[in-house]
């Protein structure tokens, strides 16, 4: 069933990427741009184009769209294939204005030259205060421009099924040694009962607990990058999740978002979740029964640092091509951090902002029935503020995490260990790195 | 003695038919069951219980946020599937009837080798065409338009061949020669005679068409940008590329699969009769 699903995509991006560079081929020829823009009011009226995967996103939209009749802005939503359709959009010239793109994915589209600088906008360096500071790092790339508006984060939390802890008398564990015990407790009280599943093919959320252990991936410093995939803190959190998974406290047999795990976690065989601020909604969603009974609690911490990680969470990139940059930084910048926007994302597209305004939301400030009525926001804001804000992503993550992920399913499966896995992905991202003539070294 | 043993293997074999047929019929038919048994769970049920069960009967609730959702896109998607597939089956058709009364009752040079050419049209499958279809369509400024997934639904290879097959067996010459003695036209020949006689495979290839075009995806998939253009097929690939962000989604992907091939039954069970008779028409030829 998913290997024809998996099948079938692939012959559909395909057979789309055909289509667009034919396309490509057959226009005359797009028209080249300067890459130092610059940042004049077009006169007349103006039409946008801005691709994103955010359910009910037309609808925020239509809101601009009434407000700013001079500034039209028409959506797509590529959800099926993002940086597939992106990609050939890219190679066509034939790219939208406003396109939505991952924290991890900005790197390899810069080193592709698929953005463009919007510093030249007053207005676009002028937003920088309004966001949580580790997002701004990332898509300025650390100050050097502004290439995307954030839009939304991904701060990680545990959550909890507070019953199952406290019918077997198990406290709630605040640092990652309480969780490996109260994982070993749990099981012995209920040898059906494992504490986590750790999924070996979700490299982007082993990417979250790294973050929060400071274990950066990558630097940048000699005009080279410094490859740092496998590093003291990196090993430290892969050598953890190895001793659970040996010891079988944790399974590693389910995937994330599957029907399995819903399963696993509807039928009481799992008592935690290690997860973003966006998962709120699957449980209450798929597990309607289990309301009241999971409550959401800071991540279990390293010792005395007290960071937390952020797994997902998307930007608006302004992309190569675009010719009104002006209105596309008005535009931008209303979109992700105005409260009416900020209220409308969150409600029907289930975003948790990257501005610090939305973090004041009404919506994000009351308590969640589901969750017993705690405010569980609080929570993934209190850890929105504590993420490492240096951390950054390689210019071929997406290589580097499907060799992490591959190297994680054999540890998973017996054949090596996750330190190992670490090993692996750091030689693929030299090597991926060396293949597209992109300096790079082996960092400490 | 002999007669008896006979009548034992026969019914051996008819049993060992049946349950093989029994079978074959559970095996086609248990993914709609489990889509009418998903259509009817709320979308907590889905995954907590088993697929094949009845739990919770929410199955108009969730017609009703099926149909409400996004300000009802999912009526306007129907619509415009019913649009796509009968007046493109209905145009296809009458093309392909014309096609085939022609190469069938009209000699004239090249007849031979222009059928020769549109079976070799029944050969090259659909998807294959949709990427030139794609550029023809970008030059024109066709793309994005009604008209991008209409005109090439009305072209059926299959449907030409079927109706030349079936106008030269069952038109005969003479009625034609005494209708144009009668003094009718070639067209008014058409329509009041060799269309009436032909109506068994008309109504077969009306079938084909219909069915092709309703469970089309790629061909729009390629041609349309704007939702409001979208067949059903694309709408609920596009709201289940959606369900990681908005889990409630997966729910009204199910029922709305439900509710698509709804229609395709019912056709299907109507014109059944005229089906059965069509499709053997050409197979003796």
């Amino acid at each position: 069933m998913s290997s024809t699903v998996t099948r079938t995509r692939v012959a559909v991006a395909a057979a789309t990427a055909g289509i667009v560079v034919l396309a490509g081929c057959s226009s005359s020829g797009s028209s080249d741009n300067a890459s130092a823009a610059s940042c004049e009011p077009t006169k007349g009226k103006v039409t946008l184009q801005y691709w994103n995967t955010v359910p009910g996103m037309d609808k925020v939209v239509a809101l601009w769209n009434k407000r700013h009749p001079d500034v039209q802005v028409e959506t797509k939503n590529i959800s099926n294939d993002q940086y597939g359709t992106l990609g050939n959009a890219l190679k066509a010239g034939k790219a939208p204005d406003l396109a939505q793109v991952g924290y991890d994915e900005l790197p390899n589209l810069r080193t592709q030259s698929a953005f463009v600088d919007a510093s030249a906008c007053t207005a676009a360096g002028a937003a920088k205060s309004k966001f949580v500071p580790w997002t701004w790092s990332q898509t300025s790339f650390g100050g050097t421009g502004v290439f995307a508006i954030p839009q939304d984060t991904g701060p990680m939390a545990l959550y909890v099924r507070s019953d199952l802890f406290k019918k077997y008398g198990v406290a709630v564990p605040t640092t990652w040694d309480e969780y490996a015990t109260a994982a070993e407790k749990l099981h012995k009280a209920d040898p059906n009962l494992d504490m986590t599943f750790f999924d070996p093919n979700n490299a982007e959320w082993f990417n979250g607990l790294l973050w929060q252990n400071d274990a950066r991936m990558y630097g940048y410093s000699g005009d080279k990058w410094q490859v740092t995939v496998d590093s003291a803190q990196s090993r430290q959190v892969a050598g953890y999740w190895q001793k659970l998974i040996s010891e079988k406290v944790v399974r590693t047999d389910l995937a994330h978002g599957s029907t399995q795990m819903y399963a696993a976690y509807q039928k009481d065989r799992l008592a935690t979740y290690v997860g973003a601020a966006w998962g709120y909604s699957m449980f209450r969603d798929n597990l309607p029964e289990q309301a009241g009974k999971w409550s959401i609690v800071p991540m279990p911490t390293w010792g005395a640092n007290g960071s937390s990680g952020d797994w997902g969470g998307s930007t608006v990139a302004f992309m190569k091509g675009g010719r009104h940059l002006y209105e596309s930084v008005e535009f931008n910048t209303w979109l992700n951090t105005d409260p009416d926007a900020l209220a409308m994302e969150n409600k029907l597209g289930g975003l948790y902002p990257a501005a610090t305004a939305g973090l004041e939301l009404p919506a994000l400030k009351q308590g969640v029935p589901y969750y017993a009525d705690e405010k569980i926001f609080d929570v993934f804001a209190d850890a929105s503020r504590k993420i490492d804000t240096s951390f950054s992503w390689g210019p071929t993550q997406k290589t580097v995490n499907l060799a992490l992920q591959d190297a994680m399913a054999k540890a998973a499966a017996g054949d090596g260990s996750l330190t190992d896995a670490l090993a692996t992905a750091q030689s693929a991202a030299l090597k991926s790195m060396k293949d597209q003539a992109i300096p790079a070294t082996a960092g400490k | 003695m002999n007669n008896l043993t006979t009548t034992r293997e026969s019914r051996a074999g008819r049993t060992a038919a049946m349950g093989l047929m029994l079978l074959l019929a559970v095996y086609f038919l248990l993914p709609v069951y489990f889509l009418v048994v998903a259509a009817t769970k709320p979308q907590g049920d889905l995954a907590a219980t088993n697929g094949l069960v009845f739990s919770h009967f929410d199955l108009f609730e969730n017609l009703h946020v099926l149909f409400t959702r996004s300000d009802g896109v999912f009526g306007r998607w129907a619509l415009n599937t019913v649009v796509y597939a009968v007046l493109g089956a209905a145009t296809g058709t009458l093309i392909s009837a014309l096609c085939g009364y022609a190469l069938a009752k009209f000699r004239f040079r090249g007849r031979e080798f222009l059928f020769s050419v549109i079976l070799g049209g029944v050969l090259v499958p659909t998807t294959a065409l949709a990427l030139p279809l794609f550029l023809l369509f970008s030059a024109t400024g066709l793309v994005n338009t009604y008209l991008a997934v209409f005109l090439p639904s009305i072209v059926s290879p299959f449907g030409v061949y079927l109706a030349r097959i079936f106008a030269g067996a069952s038109v005969p010459q003479e009625l034609i020669e005494s209708a144009r003695l009668d003094g009718a036209g070639e067209f008014r020949t058409f329509f009041s005679v060799a269309f009436r006689l032909m109506t068994p495979a008309l109504v077969t290839i009306f079938l084909f068409q219909f069915v092709a075009i309703w469970n089309n995806f790629f061909l729009p998939m390629v041609m349309l940008q704007k939702e409001s253009l979208f067949p059903i097929t694309l709408g609920l690939y596009e709201w289940n590329g959606q369900t990681a962000r908005a889990p409630l989604l997966q729910e009204s992907v199910i029922t709305g699969s439900l509710v698509s091939i709804l229609p395709v039954i019912v056709v299907f069970i109507l014109l059944q009769r005229f089906w059965r008779t069509g499709l053997a028409a050409g197979s003796l030829k």
